[in-house]
């Protein structure tokens, strides 16, 4: 069974700049994920559908080193 | 330049058909990307007396040097063409996701001439450019169209689209070029051009990777940056006491600033927290330019205005590109009466200004319900609020009649008369038809140029030069005229150009009333400001991190970086008087004579206002501009750039590339 690794957003520096959005070569990614706050409403980075091809390419781009790729823990 | 794509797609509708070209590396080092190489491009390849809306005229779309390399804030794509508005060069800017997706395709900027005999749209991605039919989609408004083109371009990376709305596509001279649904490239008619064109849309889904000579510098420089703005808080509800510290401003001498400023306010409230301070200050023009804060209900109306309503309303923050900071948002305006209409872009507070107090319209809905018309029929907020402003007091002074208005009572505040105006400027429906070209066109046909506000053929921007003079330097000496994107005392002050342009004089604090002299000073305070604006627009970034100033926002350290080079600020300010001389010689090209453009009598101060702020205040803003020009090595009389300077700058030589 292959392990993919996917991204895993860490959302406390994240600026919701959308580098990693346009940086994703399928458009796996969107900001949609709204933010827990309240107070800056933004909107997050998340995988929101099943094309991540695993190049790690959002990670790579992130400049707040907000996003990891992982494989995904399914306990 | 490693940061660049190296490459331009050129497009002739005309002909149906798509080239590639590749761009010197000196090209780029002499005038960067973005309206440079924009400017580069349209000099060479315009003829003299090119109709604007004829095949001759090119539009240009091209992103930043800067765009898609980490860098922060540089992620806005500038619309370039030969303006119909004012028969000069024509410009535009916007942010959105649109200017990496122009690099993404593989190319720095697309220039696009020729006209389709029927509507058509441009698809690029990785595989190249295809020009396709578009006569479903014409007829939509920029919001729909751009719905539909991305559904139907679907399957993979989601496409970013630049598409025109009713007012582009009705050739109306005040309509910009929209993405992201509704936000707008707004000035100069580039929206009028592209829909001379018949070209409904520009639809992009490429995937390359975009350059960059050191990604780790510049992430590092980034995420400084981030980690200031991210610490950024203030407490709740201070909206409503801004305009409080408005009345203070207007009282404040010129100073030096911190530039964190304006990021603290657009961070909590976006552009619309300047609407209480514009109004009680003097910087925000009242009653279609004609009246002060002393002169009228200011705080009754900056609080009609409070940004506090706004945060109240807003659903999500919306970001544009690469930008941390976030002015934007989108509004729930289902509790007012707008229409079919349920959601609205934040309004700029340009477009409040615009539609709010110039037209003594204290509807707070109103505003809203405006700013979603105009953005999805794509056209110019602030040309259109000043040519309603300047239909209401012809109206109100019996020089428009209730029969050429068509029925409409144009009275100071009837803001439903304002709306059912726009409808018919976005459709040239009627006495709209006279209004959909802008108030210069409009005042020649109807009489009331006293009362037409312009700067050589443009709406001005909602600042009033009595506020600030330097602004009226660059409302008249920038060759796109109008703009209040290039220079003011406000962001002269918050910059600290001085320290990275040896020539650049400190700000110091001194009396507004020693901005209105043409001194030596001044001519190298708005060459420095005009220069270091060429430059962040060759980059791709925004007004708001040039407002952040040179220490918070690290333009030169991020072009270094990005681009392998290792030069110092005097270098860059030098690319940026390039890219403003060869604009102004675009102007001399095409007879736009720079000389003949001046600031309406009102925005001089003649009369002179006789309560509040800029109680008699009368600008000296001729002599100013000429001093302008001779700093920057053109006549001081005629405004053209001199042939020495053109060539210490080494334009000859780049025109021959």
């Amino acid at each position: 069974m292959a392990f993919k690794k996917t991204p895993d957003f860490h959302y406390e520096n994240c600026v919701s700049c959308s580098i990693c959005v346009q940086a994703c070569p399928v458009g796996a990614l969107d900001l949609t994920r709204p933010g827990k706050s309240g107070r800056y409403r933004n909107l997050f980075p998340q995988l929101v559908n099943d094309r991540c091809i695993s190049c790690g390419l959002c990670a790579k781009s992130c400049p707040m080193e907000c996003i990891l790729m992982v494989i995904p823990y399914e306990g | 330049m490693k940061s660049c794509m190296g490459k331009i797609l050129k497009v002739d509708l005309t002909s149906g058909t798509t080239t590639i070209e590749n761009i010197p590396d000196e090209v780029y080092e002499a005038v960067l990307s973005g309206k440079g190489l924009g400017a580069w491009y349209l000099y060479k390849n315009i003829p003299a007396g090119a109709d604007p809306l004829g095949p001759e005229n090119i539009l240009g779309f091209c992103s930043g040097a800067l765009t898609g390399t980490g860098t922060f804030m540089a992620g806005r794509f500038t619309v370039v063409c030969k303006s119909p508005l004012t028969g000069g060069w024509g410009d535009a800017n916007c942010g959105g996701v649109f200017s990496p997706a122009i690099k993404q395709c593989g190319y720095d900027a697309i220039f696009i001439s020729g006209i389709s005999e029927k509507p058509v749209y441009l698809y690029c991605n990785n595989k190249g450019a295809e020009i396709r039919d578009a006569s479903e989609y014409w007829g939509l408004d920029a919001v729909e169209a751009e719905n539909k083109l991305i559904e139907e371009n679907s399957g993979g990376k989601i496409p970013r689209v630049a598409v025109i709305g009713r007012a582009g596509e009705n050739l109306s001279l005040i309509s910009g070029i929209c993405n992201e649904e509704g936000r707008i490239a707004a000035r100069s008619g580039v929206g009028a051009v592209m829909g001379s064109k018949k070209l409904k849309a520009v639809v992009l889904a490429g995937s390359r990777p975009i350059p960059c000579a050191d990604p780790e510098a510049v992430k590092a420089l980034s995420k400084e940056l981030g980690r200031k703005i991210n610490k950024i808080k203030i407490p709740k509800g201070l909206g409503g006491a801004i305009w409080a510290a408005g009345i203070g401003m207007g009282k404040m001498p010129s100073m030096p600033l911190d530039g964190s400023m304006t990021t603290i306010l657009f961070r909590e409230w976006g552009t619309p927290s300047n609407t209480p301070l514009a109004i009680t200050s003097g910087d925000g023009p009242l009653k279609n330019w004609g009246a002060g804060p002393g002169e009228m209900h200011g705080i009754r109306h900056a609080m009609a205005f409070n940004p506090e309503k706004i945060n109240k309303i807003e659903e999500a923050k919306y970001h544009c590109y690469s930008c941390p900071l976030g002015c934007g948002g989108r509004l729930d305006i289902s509790g007012f009466e707008c229409g079919d209409y349920y959601e609205t872009h934040k309004p700029e507070y340009e477009t409040i200004q615009a539609f709010g107090p110039l037209c003594v319209n204290d509807d707070f809905g109103s505003v809203l319900y405006m700013n979603e018309i105009l953005n999805r029929a794509g056209m110019d907020t602030i040309s259109a609020g000043n040519t309603v402003a300047w239909a209401i007091e012809c109206y109100e002074n019996g020089i428009l009649t209730k029969e050429q208005t068509d029925g409409l009572e144009l009275k100071w505040g009837n803001y439903e008369a304002e709306i059912e105006l726009i409808r018919k400027m976005i459709e040239r429906d009627g006495f709209g038809n006279d209004l959909a070209d802008g108030v210069k066109r409009a005042s020649e046909k109807y009489g009331g140029k006293e009362y037409a506000m312009h700067v050589g053929g443009q709406e001005p921007g909602m600042h009033d030069t009595r506020n600030d003079p330097q602004l009226g330097i660059h409302m008249v000496a920038e060759p796109a005229p109008g703009k209040h994107t290039i220079g003011m005392a406000i962001q002269y002050g918050a910059m600290s150009i001085c320290d990275i342009c040896s020539w650049a004089p400190p700000a110091t604090i001194h009396s507004k009333k020693n901005d209105i002299e043409a001194t030596e000073e001044m001519a190298l305070i708005s060459k420095a400001n005009a220069c270091y604006s060429m430059l962040m627009d060759g980059i791709g970034s925004c007004y708001y991190a040039e407002m952040m100033g040179v220490h918070m926002y690290k333009a030169i350290e991020y072009i270094n970086a990005a681009a392998g080079w290792e030069y110092d600020g005097d270098h860059y300010m030098e690319i940026g008087a390039r890219i403003q001389t060869i604009r102004q010689m675009f102007n001399v090209k095409h007879g736009y004579e720079p000389s003949e453009v001046k600031l309406p009598e009102r925005m001089q101060g003649k009369p002179p206002l006789k309560n509040g702020p800029l109680k008699g205040v009368t600008l000296k803003t001729d002599e100013q501009v000429a001093m302008h020009w001779k700093a920057f090595g053109w006549d001081e009389k005629s405004g053209h750039p001199l042939p020495e300077t053109i060539e210490e700058l080494g334009i000859n030589r780049l025109m021959e590339m």
